[in-house]
């Protein structure tokens, strides 16, 4: 199964959900099928279930899904039981099980020597949690997901294919802003303010 | 007795004179950086407990204004206060100076490459009159110096509404981190009371 062909399907669903991306390829390959300014780009490495986290408590109305990969889990394994804990009804997390740090070198993650990252979900208290064997069932229970009142878990082992795509179009701090006026214009919120000059008190 | 020096006793029980009196110092010192949290408009706030923080840390849990995100390691908080940034929320995240130095790398490739404001509230261990943790205590204001965030030691609890105002404004303004380092005597709890 390849990363790409899920993410095909997940983009014919996900409406305008807020996408948060582990470091790595999966951003490049989902910026490429559902570009725009509702997605987040992550740098730290394990970072991307907090990030995606913190938006669904901060915006409860809008669905979150974060995408995630099976070492950028491994090294924040303990967002696992705050996500259980805190139960965003909102957020679904996705992880890509290559079984490699893809980005660094394709050396071997600890679910290549058998760790079962949905197990581990389950254990932390998600339990919506389930593998999805094939690329028809991942679309399904991402649907699923997407309309469902839970905060749920999806685990798919892929290979280390790379689809062939461009360049992450902006640098952090763009991403950022342009996020951020995009969840302003879509939730009819206002984040970012500056104030007149003080000759004007 | 050097307690009954600082601690002047005009009744039978000294002991438990002293503990009600810090509990009611801890108490009303929690209220305070509380309210100040709140009045600042802080809404979101990630923590992860020391005892010193303990009455703090019940008030937040308490406070039906903020949403509180009790995290298992410090770094999660600094991921999820950048989230709820991006979504209009503001954050603080409350933790001990030893989950500082466990949030460095979130601190650095998040907040500061991203440029993204937040709250620090950091309970400074191994300061001075502080038993515990010493060489945390001694790396904790080079590292803030190292990283380039503006921080403020908090000794006076009567100053905390007006420090945490204004470093709310100043997190805002910079677009970085700004951290209050929380001392014994800000929450209401006693420093060690003489040498061994």
């Amino acid at each position: 199964m390849q990363r790409f062909d899920c993410l095909k399907k997940l983009a014919q669903v996900a409406g305008d959900a807020l996408v948060v991306s582990s470091a790595g390829a999966v951003t490049l390959e989902w910026n490429a099928l559902r570009p725009g300014d509702g997605n987040f780009r992550v740098r730290t490495l394990g970072l991307c279930s907090s990030i995606a986290l913190g938006m669904a408590l901060g915006l409860p109305e809008r669905r979150v899904i974060a995408l995630d990969g099976d070492g950028s889990l491994l090294m924040n394994l303990s967002s696992l039981p705050t996500i259980a804990r805190m139960k965003p009804k909102n957020l679904l997390h996705i992880v890509f099980d290559n079984e490699v740090y893809e980005a660094s070198g394709s050396k071997k993650t600890a679910t290549g020597a058998g760790t079962d990252l949905v197990g581990l979900a389950r254990a932390a208290g998600i339990e919506n949690a389930q593998w999805a064997e094939s690329v028809e069932v991942f679309a399904q229970v991402a649907e699923r997901a997407l309309k469902g009142d839970a905060v749920s878990f999806i685990g798919v082992k892929v290979g280390t294919e790379r689809a062939p795509v461009g360049p992450y179009p902006m640098d952090e701090v763009e991403n950022k802003y342009r996020f951020i006026r995009y969840v302003e214009k879509s939730a009819n919120i206002a984040i970012l303010k500056t104030n007149l000059p003080a000759s004007y008190d | 007795m050097k307690c009954a020096l600082i601690y002047p006793i005009f009744g039978v029980n000294r002991i438990a004179t002293i503990q009600r009196r810090s509990s009611l110092n801890t108490t009303a010192a929690a209220q305070i950086i509380v309210n100040a949290l709140r009045g600042a408009g802080i809404n979101l706030v990630a923590t992860l407990p020391d005892i010193n923080l303990s009455e703090l840390l019940r008030e937040v849990e308490e406070s039906r204004e903020l949403i509180h995100v009790p995290v298992c390691r410090e770094e999660e908080g600094i991921g999820i206060c950048a989230g709820a940034y991006l979504v209009g929320k503001k954050c603080a995240a409350i933790m001990q100076n030893g989950g500082f130095f466990n949030s460095n790398n979130a601190i650095v490739s998040t907040l500061l490459q991203y440029q993204i404001p937040l709250l620090l509230l950091i309970y400074y261990a191994g300061d001075v009159g502080d038993r515990t943790f010493s060489t945390t205590g001694s790396l904790t204001e080079p590292v803030l110096q190292a990283l380039g965030i503006r921080y403020y030691v908090m000794r006076e609890t009567e100053d905390a509404p007006e420090l945490i105002r204004r470093a709310q404004i100043l997190t805002e303004d910079s677009k970085r981190p700004v951290a209050l380092l929380l001392t014994k005597e800000l929450l209401g709890r006693r420093p060690a009371l003489k040498a061994l």
